[in-house]
Order: C-alpha cells, then sequence, then structure tokens
C-alpha cells in the first residue's frame, strides 16, 4: 500500500472552514441527543485539523488515526452498548465523520466529508420530524451545497454567487421533490419503518402513583394530543381525558391491574345524553394508552380494546403519532351492578398504616349517616378547611395520607384524588383512582384542542347503589379553578403567585397558538400523508380507483414534464455570451465600418482591414479595437466598459 | 556563462519584467533574421514551462534558435547529437568505479543542464530516446536506483529533420505530446536571406550575444506568464475550437482536455510577452498552429496536405464568439 504523504502547505486553508461549517451545522440536530463526548471530540477534531492546516503540520500518523478510531468505536458502543440504531448510528457517524476530518488532506476527502454531513442532517429525520425540521434540512443542504462549490469555485466566485448556484439547485429541484412525495405509493404496510430511538417517548402518565414522593411536579408544555371537535367543544368541567385507573394500594403508592383483554365491558355501560363526535392526534406515548373522553363509545382503532375498569388499551405500545375518531357521552352509567368480589377489591387497604385517617373516615361515615351525605361531607371539608393547591408540596414518607390530611394539607390532583380514595375505601364505599388528562386549550387559529402534559390530572370514581360507578374530583373542591381554567390558573391564583408566575402577554399567546395550528395543519397533512390521504388526494386530483401502477405512471410523467419545463426554461434564459456589453459596442463598430467580420478573424486582423478598406480613421479603429480587447479579455471591469463605450461614440 | 550585469537583481517590478522580455526578442531577432514569429512562439514556450520541437529541413536555423535561446536567457547549455547508436547512458550520465576510493561515483550526462538540445531527435533508437523524454516529462531521471532532479529551470529543445526517411525512428504521437509546440522554421524572406548571405557569420556573432535574463528570472517571468488573465469569452472560444477539432470530419483524432490546457498555457505566455491586458483571441490564434500541430491526427480522406493548413482550415471554420 503506498503511503500517503502526511504534511500539508496551508492550500486547504480557504475550504476547510467550508467543509467544517457543513459538518458543524448538520451535526446540530444531534447534538441533544449524543453524548457529550462526542460532542467534544468533534469540535477538538475540527480544531486540531485548523491549527495542522494552518501551521503547516503533519497529520497525525496512521497508528494515530487508527487508534483513535478504535477508541472511538468502543466509546461508542460502550455508550450504547450496541451499534445499530439511531442513537449509536448517528453517534458513530458523527465521531468517524470528525476523525476523517484528520485523514482529509485533498478536495476529494473533503467531497466524502460533505456526502456525510449530507446523510448527518436526512438522519435527523430519524429523530424528529417537527415543522422546523423542514426550514433546517433546506438551510442545511443551501449550506453543504455552497460549500460544495466553493470546492471547485474559480478565484474570481464569491460566496454568495456560490450561495445563490446552490439556492437556484435546490429550486430546480423542488418541484421533483414534491412531484416525488405527492405520488410515490404510500403502501398500507410498508417494507421498512423508521425504527424510533428506544432513548426517548416521554408521558405525563406513569403506571403507578405514590403521592408524596415527588415533591415537585414540572410544567411540561410538550404536546400530549390535540383535539378537533366535530360540533362544539364541550365545557371543560366535562373534559376529563381517561387514561389509566388504579385498583390498588399499599398504603404509599396506587397501582393498576395489568392491561388485560377481557369480556366486554361495552354491555356495562348506560350512554346517555347527546353523542360527541371528535378525532385525537395522539403523540407518541411507548405506552399503550388510548385517551379519550369519558365515556367513549366507539373508537375507529381496530387494535383498541376496552379494559375491565373502561380504560381504553392498544394492543401495542404507541410508538407513532396516530389520529384516530371517537364517539363519547359524557353523560352514562357504568356497572350499576357490582358484584360483592369486586366491591371487596374496591375497599381493599393495608391493614397497617395511616390510622389517623381511617378513624376519621370511620367518624365521619358515622356522622353522615349515608354514602352521598359522606361524600359531601369529605368534600366540603377539602373545601372549607385549610387545603391548599400546590405545584410544590413537601414531602410526606410513611402514612403520607395521614400525614397529608393532618400536616401539610398542600398536594396537587394526585394528593388528594389519593386521600380521597383512601377516605372513601376506609369508610366501605368502592372507589378507585383514574388518571389521564382534564381540560385543555383551545386554539383560536385551529378551532381545536390542544392537551398538554401539563394539564395530566387525577381524580376518583366511587361507586354508589344505581349510579355506578361517579366521577369525583377532589381537587375541584380545592382548586376549582383547576377544572375551569387549567393548571395554570390554578397555580397562578394563590401560591404560584409567591413564585413569581405572570402570565404571558398576549402576542406571544397569539404567536404560540399560530405555531401550534401551523403544527397541527404540518401533522394533519405532510406528516400524516399515507395510504388513505394520498388515494383520497389522488381521488380528489381526478384519479379513478388510485392504485400504485397510475400513481407511479403520473409520478414518472410528472418528473419527465418538470425536467422538460425546466431545461425549456434554462434555454429560453439562456443568453450567448455575445451579448454580453463590450460585444454589442464592439458589434455597432463592425456594422459602422460597413465590413463583414470574417469567421476566425481576430480584432487585430479586423481592425488592419478597417484601416484599409472602411472610411474610418486609424485613430478610431485602433482606440475602438483596443478598448474592446481590454473590456473584454482584459481586466474586464466597468471603467474598460466605459473607455470602449466613449471610444465608440466617437465614430462619426 | 552569465556575462550580463544588467540585471542581478530580481525584476520584481512589471516594467523590469517588460523590459526583460522586449530585449530577449531583440536580441534573438538580432541573429535569427525575419522570424519574429517563431521567435516569439519559442518564447512563449519557455515561459509556459514547455518543451520545443523544432522541425524543418536542414540550415534553416533550427541549431541557431536553439543556441541562441540559450545564450539570451543566460542558461546552462549542452547540446546532444542524436544518432541511431546513442545509449540511454550518454544522456543521463553513468556512474564509473573509481580505483582509488573504492566507490561509484556519479558522472552526471549532459541532460543535467538547464537548456538541452536534442539536435535531430529522431535518429536514435527509441530506448534513448525514451530516455530523454522521461526527464521531460518527470523533471528528474533515476539512475543506479537514485532519483536525481534536473536542473530548475529545465527545458529541451528538440529538433527534428522531417525531410529523412531512412534510419529514423520518428517520435510517436504520444510523446510528441509531451511537447507543448512544435515550430517550423520556413525558409528566411528575400531581404532576410540577402542579409544571412552577405553579413556577419552568425556563429561568430552567438558569441557576442548578452544573456538577458537568468534562470531565476526567468522562472519570475514564467510566475507573470501564469498569470495572465484568461476571460469568459476566451474559455468559450477554445472550448468552440476544441469541440471543432473532435467534431470535424478532416480529423480523426481531436484535442484532448491536455491539449486544451497546453493551447490556454501557450497562449498566457505568449500574450504575456506581447503585452496584452488578457488572453485575446488573436494569441489563441497564433500558437493555435504550433501547440495543435502534433496532437491532432488528420483522417485519412482529408485534402489538407500539412497539420499546419489544417490548423488553419480550424481557425477559419471556427467563430470567434
Amino acid at each position: 500500500m503506498k503511503v500517503q504523504p502526511r504534511g500539508t502547505d496551508g492550500s486547504l486553508l480557504a475550504s476547510l472552514p467550508w467543509t467544517t461549517g457543513a459538518l458543524v451545522i448538520s451535526l446540530v440536530p444531534h447534538v441533544p441527543y449524543l453524548p457529550i463526548w462526542i460532542t467534544t471530540a468533534f469540535i477538538a477534531c475540527a480544531v486540531w485539523r485548523y491549527v495542522i492546516e494552518k501551521r503547516r503540520r503533519m497529520l497525525p500518523s496512521r497508528w494515530i488515526r487508527g487508534g483513535l478510531a478504535l477508541v472511538c468505536f468502543l466509546g461508542v458502543f460502550g455508550t450504547y452498548s450496541s451499534i445499530s440504531g439511531v442513537g449509536p448510528g448517528s453517534a458513530l457517524l458523527a465521531i468517524m465523520a470528525a476523525l476523517k476530518l484528520l485523514e482529509t488532506r485533498r478536495r476529494r476527502d473533503q467531497f466524502v466529508l460533505l456526502f456525510i454531513s449530507i446523510f448527518l442532517v436526512m438522519s435527523s429525520l430519524l429523530r424528529e420530524q417537527y415543522l422546523w425540521s423542514l426550514p433546517y434540512l433546506i438551510g442545511g443542504i443551501l449550506i453543504i451545497l455552497t460549500a460544495w462549490l466553493r470546492m471547485s469555485a474559480g478565484e474570481s466566485e464569491t460566496a454568495k454567487q456560490s450561495f445563490s448556484t446552490s439556492g437556484r439547485l435546490l429550486l430546480y429541484a423542488a418541484p421533483m421533490a414534491i412531484a416525488m412525495w405527492v405520488f410515490f405509493p404510500r403502501l398500507a404496510s410498508p417494507f421498512w419503518a423508521v425504527p424510533i430511538d428506544t432513548s426517548r417517548g416521554t408521558s405525563g402518565l406513569s403506571d403507578s402513583m405514590s403521592p408524596g414522593d415527588i415533591s415537585s411536579l414540572s410544567m411540561s408544555d410538550a404536546l400530549a394530543f390535540r383535539v378537533q371537535f366535530d360540533a362544539e367543544i364541550p365545557e371543560s368541567r366535562d373534559l376529563y381525558w381517561r387514561g389509566l385507573v388504579m385498583t390498588r394500594f399499599n398504603g404509599r403508592t396506587w397501582t393498576g391491574s395489568e392491561p388485560r383483554v377481557g369480556t366486554p365491558i361495552e354491555d356495562q355501560i348506560e350512554f346517555r345524553g347527546e353523542a360527541v363526535s371528535y378525532e385525537v392526534t395522539l403523540e407518541p406515548t411507548r405506552q399503550q394508552w388510548i385517551f379519550a373522553l369519558d365515556m367513549p363509545r366507539e373508537v375507529s382503532l381496530a387494535r383498541v380494546f376496552m379494559g375491565q375498569q373502561q380504560q381504553l388499551v392498544n394492543v401495542t405500545p404507541i410508538e407513532q403519532r396516530i389520529a384516530y375518531r371517537v364517539v363519547s357521552h359524557t353523560d352514562y352509567i357504568v356497572q350499576a351492578d357490582l358484584q360483592a368480589v369486586y366491591r371487596d377489591w374496591y375497599t381493599s387497604i393495608p391493614d397497617d398504616g395511616n390510622q389517623r385517617a381511617t378513624e376519621l373516615a370511620w367518624q365521619m361515615r358515622a356522622d353522615a349517616g349515608s354514602d352521598t351525605a359522606y361524600i359531601n361531607a369529605v368534600l366540603a371539608k377539602f373545601h372549607e378547611e385549610e387545603y391548599f393547591y400546590t405545584l410544590q408540596p413537601p414531602a410526606l414518607g410513611s402514612n403520607p395520607v395521614d400525614r397529608f390530611l393532618f400536616d401539610t394539607r398542600q398536594g396537587f390532583c394526585e394528593h388528594y384524588a389519593s386521600a380521597f380514595a383512601f377516605m372513601m375505601r376506609s369508610a366501605g364505599i368502592p372507589s378507585r383512582v383514574v388518571l389521564g388528562y382534564q381540560g385543555g386549550e383551545v386554539n383560536p387559529m385551529g378551532g381545536h384542542l390542544i392537551v398538554r402534559q401539563s394539564d395530566a390530572h387525577a381524580w376518583t370514581e366511587v361507586w354508589l347503589e344505581r349510579y355506578g360507578w361517579y366521577r369525583v374530583d377532589p381537587t375541584a373542591a380545592v382548586a376549582p379553578e383547576r377544572i375551569e381554567y387549567g393548571v395554570q390558573a390554578a397555580t397562578l391564583d394563590g401560591i404560584g403567585q409567591t413564585w413569581g408566575f405572570t402570565a404571558a402577554p398576549q402576542f406571544l399567546q397569539d404567536l404560540t397558538m399560530t405555531w401550534d395550528a401551523l403544527n397541527a395543519k404540518w401533522n394533519e397533512w405532510i406528516l400524516g400523508y399515507g395510504p388513505d390521504t394520498q388515494n383520497s388526494f389522488m381521488e380528489w386530483l381526478g384519479m379513478d380507483n388510485p392504485n400504485w401502477r397510475k400513481m407511479l405512471l403520473t409520478l414518472v410523467g410528472s418528473v419527465i414534464a418538470i425536467i422538460l419545463i425546466i431545461s425549456g426554461v434554462m434555454m429560453l434564459r439562456y443568453r450567448p455570451p455575445a451579448k454580453d456589453g463590450a460585444s454589442i459596442l464592439y458589434n455597432k463598430f463592425i456594422r459602422k465600418t460597413g465590413l463583414q467580420r470574417r469567421v476566425g478573424e481576430t480584432e487585430q486582423e479586423f481592425a488592419l482591414r478597417a484601416m484599409t478598406d472602411s472610411k474610418l480613421a486609424h485613430r478610431i479603429v485602433t482606440s475602438v479595437t483596443i478598448a474592446y480587447l481590454d473590456a473584454r479579455y482584459g481586466i474586464a471591469d466597468d471603467d474598460a466598459l466605459t473607455k470602449l463605450r466613449t471610444a465608440v461614440a466617437a465614430i462619426p | 556563462m552569465q556575462r550580463g550585469n544588467t540585471l542581478e537583481t530580481l525584476p520584481s517590478s512589471v516594467d523590469a519584467q517588460r523590459s526583460a522580455v522586449e530585449r530577449a526578442k531583440k536580441s534573438l531577432a538580432r541573429i535569427i533574421l525575419g522570424k519574429d514569429e517563431q521567435i516569439t512562439l519559442a518564447l512563449s514556450c519557455l515561459l509556459a514551462q514547455g518543451h520545443l520541437l523544432i522541425e524543418d529541413l536542414p540550415g534553416l536555423g533550427k541549431t541557431m534558435l536553439a543556441q541562441s535561446l540559450a545564450r539570451t536567457l543566460g542558461l546552462s547549455f549542452r547540446r546532444i547529437q542524436f544518432t541511431s547508436d546513442l545509449l540511454p547512458a550518454d544522456i543521463i550520465g553513468v556512474s564509473i568505479f573509481r580505483q582509488d576510493s573504492g566507490e561509484f561515483e556519479f558522472q552526471p550526462g549532459p541532460v543535467f543542464s538547464q537548456l538541452i538540445l536534442a539536435d535531430e531527435v529522431n535518429r536514435a533508437t527509441p530506448k534513448a530516446q525514451s530516455a530523454l523524454l522521461e526527464a521531460m516529462e518527470e523533471y528528474q531521471v533515476s539512475v543506479d536506483g537514485d532519483t536525481r532532479s534536473l536542473p530548475e529551470p529545465f527545458f529541451v529543445v528538440a529538433t527534428q529533420n522531417p525531410g529523412d526517411q531512412i534510419g529514423t525512428f520518428p517520435l510517436p504521437e504520444s510523446q510528441l505530446d509531451r511537447f507543448l509546440m512544435r515550430v517550423a522554421m520556413g525558409y528566411p524572406d528575400e531581404v532576410s536571406e540577402r542579409e544571412l548571405i552577405a553579413g556577419e557569420d552568425r556563429r561568430l556573432m552567438l558569441d557576442d550575444i548578452e544573456a538577458v535574463t537568468g534562470p531565476e528570472i526567468l522562472i519570475e517571468l514564467q510566475k507573470s506568464a501564469r498569470k495572465q488573465r484568461v476571460s469568459d469569452p476566451l474559455i468559450d472560444y477554445v472550448q468552440a475550437l476544441v469541440r471543432h477539432t473532435r467534431e470535424s470530419a478532416d480529423i480523426e483524432i481531436g484535442l484532448s482536455p491536455r491539449g486544451a490546457q497546453a493551447l490556454i498555457a501557450a497562449a498566457r505566455a505568449r500574450s504575456f510577452i506581447e503585452n496584452h491586458s488578457g488572453v485575446y483571441p488573436d494569441d489563441i490564434q497564433a500558437v493555435f498552429t504550433s501547440v495543435a500541430g502534433h496532437r491532432l491526427k488528420p483522417a485519412g480522406s482529408t485534402r489538407f496536405r500539412s497539420p499546419s493548413e489544417l490548423c488553419q482550415h480550424v481557425l477559419d471554420s471556427v467563430a470567434i464568439p
């Protein structure tokens, strides 16, 4: 093998910043996901390489490079314990691109780096496909293309010219990209799918609930789902988005039974009142819960079943954004009959612990006389006594219910729901805790409802004769505004103020709403462009019975048409070089001589002929010819052109 | 060798470079009478860092041109007379065993000079020819496993007699390509010929030539020549010419991209010598025949008798944009 020279001569000084810049830009979307050492090593390699070039040093030897490559490979493997998948794949790509810089000696190596940066830019789509990904993609490719053009640019070409050339290239490519996107047949069962990064996937809901363990709840603005109602949006107090149900309490923690597909539960629900139908676009949760308004009657998803506690469960975790239609009734009766075995189950509490709360429950139940009166009494206790709604409650330790009810008296929905359900069970009333979302924000631009992670909520259901499972939200007794106006209002009005929360200015809210509406459309039309949408779009375009054959034919046809149109435009816009300013003036001079310029006759030869055969003065012929040669082949600046114009104007 | 004392310092200014070029031209024109075009071409060839092949009948001043070039430019000069029994070692040099020191010592051959006149290059065997041609290409020679660099600048001016057919080994096309230019001398005009016959003996005049440049100055001039501006319309013109040579029915093998590069390089040097503000179409035309003539392969059916006629026809068929 031929050993490559390792010396540098500074010839890459001009182009290295472009290549490195392109690489850095392609790395940006990956940085939040990459381990910090990869970003650091990347920057270090870039700086190292630049210093080598600047000081005309030697590139690191093959042994050093090989050693570094091995170390980095092992580092990636150690970080991810794998080398396949989006995370380790992009980490490996990024770090190897940085190492490639260390053996970049020629233009050809830089082209390889630019290829890699294009790949990195595109692989950011494997992580996220937000609306802002589009401007990033376009900008990134634009800059990489510019860097590419800079590699082969002549001395006279400015960076601005290269930039506009790459912009033009993208513009020419855009119609073809759009045609391919629209017409390329989408298959119901694709041959391949984007692997989801396993490090991702967050939800506002966890499978268990331990009030008191968490001493503060973050107000995550992340989107949970969007809802588009067919008719009017129901009242905020009816917007209980049912998620999962907790039935077991061990004194500290509420847990649900495993979601189980059992006997049809729908029979036990009696739907009343008017139906509400709507479409939910759910962000990936990596959980199986499907959210719907209490109480769902129909869901458009095929692989969704209703669990024992009326929760909707998908067969597999939600890995990708999905949209589904639901019909719900906000007025309903569930399980008017409850078997004794279930009553026992729903009233079971641990024998020891939380003694004060148990005793209080017995006493209050005895005082109240009936179950309903008892429920009202407990709610009234929350409402009238000094209980506070806060997102930063103190920790509770063991016997959390006791401590919360009698000592701290501060908490958010989980605390109240847990304490309330415990009080119910102590008094022998079947009860359970429901986790889901409550409320949501109406987007006036899109007319849809935005439900965020900060809208996550916990409430309780108690079982009463004839009423079945009846929803009781103890948080509403403490902070009614939480239910009427949302979390933000509840925290602002009270303790929140001391923490310095202030409402965002109006224009900022408008901006957020517009952005959200745009994102909703983006999800609906761009990311949600699947087999169904494509088929209906094709029909709308006038295609009978769309199938993949017809779409492919249309695709090929439209690509050919686009190429023809673009080349036609380019041909029409092409101006032969003879049309430049200098040659127009020179042609004027030729006409004035009354002679024809012969094919292949140089300016000097023509000048000699003009001196003998035309009436023009020798002086004029000479001055025009010299000025023309200078303006066309010499410095060719405006100055030279002005001189030529003056010389031609002097022709009588 | 360098007897001139006027240009001890490098001509950094444009004016100094100009005057060096002008004096070289004048000095050459005093010896080679009536051959201004060939002189300019030969100078262009050297300023473009190319090797020169002079091809014509005996007695037309080929050797004279080469010798006066070397003298004028102040370069170390060696002449190699190519004969059929010439060996590569006669060109490159040999290692001789010294009995007193017990070691081999390299005796550099004539190729280790700045300007080589390879006289009647087609008389030697291909083996000897290729020894020279390799030196021209690589600017170094390998002897006994050692690589030795040739002096800088390094030029080869070869002469060739097209009339001789018996006992010659014509250079193949691929090797002709190593010469930037092939120039024909041609008969002198009547006035010049009269002066040649009646005037002073040119051979004696050679000794009186003063060197107007030296190797360093020549390298500076080459750098300046390379900077001559080449505009877009001119590249269009060169491309049109090259395309024509490839598409013409009279030409079997047209100009290669390397040929086009050679054309631009030679025209740049010529434009520098003529003190043009950039490379003009006129510069292209002036060097076209000598640069393209030996690179084109005429078609068998062509009606043109010589490469120069063919080249002139190409120039007359392509419009200057």
